[in-house]
C-alpha cells in the first residue's frame, strides 16, 4: 500500500514534508519484509544526518534492518513509543508508527525523493 | 575438484541453479505473497503465511503443517542395503527393525558431517532415507561414488570402497524415473495432529493406531484414499507429530484435505520462520549450524554421540569421531533469555560471556517462543552446567553501531560485559 502525499525512497522510506519539517518511517513494503518487529533502535535527538546515511535500526526475529534517513537534516523528536510497541510500525507504519522527525537542513537533498506514482512503478519492477 | 581428498574429505560443488518451486508451490501461492517466499536450499519456499509467532503457537497448542517436499528421499534395497547403510552411517542400521526409523549422520573418511538424516526400515530389504533438501546433490553424489567403489572409506589405512558383495539398488525416491513409487514429505505436528489425521481415514481405529505409534516408528495406511508412510517423526519437538510421505501427484490435495480437516482445530500451514522457531525452542540441530558449519561441530559437540556407534566394527569416520569422542572441549548448549517487548533480539555469533564478564563461545542460532529467547550457542563444556547464568553482548548490528565502539567479532577468552543474562536450560525440550 502507498500512500498519496507523502514522499518515498527506493529503501522504503517514506517522508511527510510540512515546510521545513519531515516526518519519516518506513513503508508497508518494508514492514512486510521484516515482519513482526521486536526492537527499535532510534536516534538520539539532535543528531545531523546526511540523506541515505543510517538513522534507525529495526529489528524482527529474523532480520534486523538498516533505516536510512530521507533527507538531511536534524532530528529534533524520536516516537518514544516504539521501545514498547516496535509492533505499531507493522500495524500502522504511515501513521502512529512513525519513527522521527527531521529539521531539514538542505532542501536539494528532498529533490531525490518519489513520489507516490513513482515509488508505486518503483514497487513493481521489485 | 570433485569427490574424496586424500585426507579423506569429500568435497562437493553444487551444481548452480535458479531456486525452483516445491510440489507445493501453487498452495503456497494461494495462502501467501510472492513477497513472501524466499530461496531456501534451491527452492522457492514460503518463510509465513500469517505470522511466525501465530504459527509458531498453532503448533505448540493446535497443529501446524509444513511443506517438506524439498527434502531428499533416497531408497536403499536388496540384500546389500544394510550392510551399505550400516557402513556409510553412524548408527546402527543392523538393529533397525521393520516398521522403525533410526537418526543418525552420514561422515567422510575425515570425519566431517556431511548430513544428519533418518533412515526408515520399510521392509526386510527396503530402506527409505531422508536428507536435508541443501544436502541432498552431495549426498547423493557420495552415496553414488561410495556404491561404485570412488570414495575414500577410511585414510589409516588409506582404503576406497566399496561396492557391496550383495546387490544394492540405490534410487532416488523424488526422480520421476521412481515412477508409482516416488515419494515426498509433508509434516503434521502438534498436539491435535492424531485427531486431523483420524478425519481422513475411514479406518476406526486410526486414532488408537496414531495414539500408539511409537516415536521414530512408522506404518502405511491409506488417508482419503491416498497411500501414506505415517511416521512419528518430526523437527519441532513435538510430543506428538508425523511426517507422511506420499506420491507428489497427491501432495497438493492431501495438503489440502489436511488444512480443511484442521481449520476448526486451529491447524495452520506454517512457513520456515516458524520452522526454525520451533526447531530452536526445541534444541533442534540444524546443519550448517549446530552441525558442521563454521565450528567443524561434531556429533558428540551437539550433544548427539548416542547416534554414533563406536562399536560397531566398521563405518565410513569411526576413527576421526573415536578420537573426538575423547578429546572434545565444546558443547551445544541451550540458552533461554527474556523476550519482553524492548529487549533487542539476540543474533548468530553474539558472544556468550559467563559470570566473571570472558566469553565462552558463540551463539549459533536464536529464536523468540512467546515471552522467551532461545539460543543454541556452541561453548565451553565446563561453562554448560544446566541452570548456569550466562550472558549474551551484541556485536554490532549497523555501522553507527561500530562507530560507538560496539565490538563486530569476540575470540573465546576475551573480556566483554554481557547485555542481557540468561540461564542455561535443558538441551532439549519436548512439547
Amino acid at each position: 500500500m502507498v500512500v498519496e502525499g507523502l514522499l518515498y525512497t527506493k529503501d522504503h522510506e517514506w517522508a511527510k514534508v510540512e515546510g521545513d519539517v519531515v516526518t519519516m518511517g518506513i513503508t508497508d513494503y518494508a514492514q512486510e519484509q521484516l515482519g513482526e518487529l521486536v526492537f527499535v533502535e532510534l536516534p538520539q535527538v539532535g543528531k545531523q544526518l546526511v540523506a541515505r546515511k543510517e538513522i534507525a535500526v529495526v529489528e524482527s526475529s529474523k532480520a534486523a534492518g538498516d533505516v536510512y534517513s530521507p533527507v538531511t537534516g536534524t532530528v529534533t523528536e524520536v516516537n518514544s513509543e516504539l521501545g514498547t510497541k516496535p509492533e505499531l510500525i507493522n500495524e500502522d507504519c504511515y501513521k502512529s508508527g512513525w519513527i522521527c522527525k527531521l529539521q531539514v537542513t538542505d532542501k536539494k537533498s528532498l529533490d531525490n525523493l518519489m513520489n507516490a506514482k513513482k515509488y508505486q512503478e518503483y514497487l513493481d519492477t521489485l | 575438484m570433485q569427490g574424496s581428498t586424500p585426507s579423506g574429505q569429500f568435497v562437493f560443488e553444487p551444481p548452480v541453479a535458479e531456486p525452483a518451486p516445491s510440489v507445493l508451490y501453487e498452495e503456497h501461492l494461494k495462502l501467501t505473497n510472492k513477497s513472501r517466499m524466499s530461496p531456501f536450499a534451491g527452492y522457492v519456499m514460503p518463510l509465513w503465511y500469517s505470522t511466525i509467532a501465530a504459527e509458531h503457537q498453532a503448533v505448540r497448542r493446535a497443529a501446524g503443517l509444513f511443506d517438506c517436499t524439498h527434502m531428499g528421499v533416497l531408497e536403499f534395497s536388496g540384500g546389500g542395503a544394510v550392510g551399505v547403510l550400516h557402513a556409510a552411517t553412524t548408527n546402527d542400521v543392523r538393529k533397525l527393525a521393520v516398521g522403525r526409523a533410526q537418526y543418525g549422520y552420514i561422515l567422510d573418511a575425515a570425519g566431517n558431517i556431511l548430513d544428519d538424516i533418518i533412515v526408515y526400515r520399510r521392509a526386510e530389504q527396503l530402506y527409505m532415507v531422508v536428507v536435508n533438501a541443501a544436502n541432498e546433490p552431495k549426498i547423493k553424489a557420495y552415496l553414488k561414488e561410495l556404491l561404485a567403489g570412488r570414495v575414500v572409506i577410511e585414510v589409516e589405512p588409506h582404503r576406497t570402497g566399496f561396492s557391496p558383495c550383495e546387490p544394492c539398488i540405490f534410487r532416488d525416491m523424488r526422480d520421476t524415473a521412481s515412477g508409482s513409487d516416488c515419494r515426498v514429505d509433508i509434516a503434521l505436528q502438534g498436539p491435535a495432529s492424531i485427531d486431523v489425521l483420524a478425519k481422513l481415514s475411514s479406518d476406526g481405529s486410526i486414532a488408537e493406531k496414531l495414539s500408539g505409534l511409537k516415536p521414530f516408528a512408522f506404518f502405511e495406511e491409506k488417508l482419503s484414499g491416498i497411500d501414506c508412510l505415517i511416521c512419528r517423526t518430526g523437527y519441532t519437538g513435538s510430543k506428538v507429530g508425523f511426517e507422511l510421505f506420499v506420491h507428489p501427484d497427491q501432495a497438493a490435495r492431501l495438503w489440502n484435505l489436511i488444512l480443511e480437516a484442521g481449520k476448526p482445530l486451529g491447524v495452520l500451514p506454517c512457513g520456515l520462520g516458524a520452522r526454525d522457531s520451533l526447531r530452536i525452542e526445541a534444541g533442534l540441530p540444524l546443519y550448517g549450524h549446530e552441525l558442521d558449519g563454521k565450528f567443524g561441530i561434531s556429533p558428540f559437540e551437539a550433544g548427539y554421540g548416542w547416534a554414533v556407534k563406536l562399536d560397531k566394527a566398521f563405518f565410513v569416520g569411526k576413527a576421526p569421531m573415536a578420537k573426538i569422542a575423547q578429546t572434545y572441549e565444546m558443547q551445544v548448549t541451550r540458552l533461554e533469555f527474556s523476550a519482553a517487548k524492548g529487549v533487542r533480539p539476540i543474533r548468530p555469533d553474539d558472544p556468550v560471556v559467563d559470570g566473571c564478564g570472558v566469553c565462552v563461545g558463540w551463539v549459533l542460532s536464536s529464536a523468540t517462543a512467546g515471552e522467551k529467547q532461545y539460543a543454541l550457542a556452541c561453548i565451553s563444556r565446563n561453562a554448560a552446567t544446566e541452570g548456569n547464568t550466562l550472558g549474551v553482548y551484541y556485536l554490532a548490528r549497523s555501522p553507527s553501531q561500530v562507530q560507538q565502539g560496539r565490538a563486530e567479532r569476540m575470540d573465546k577468552g576475551q573480556q566483554a560485559q554481557a547485555d542481557l543474562t540468561g540461564t542455561v536450560v535443558g538441551r532439549f525440550e519436548k512439547f
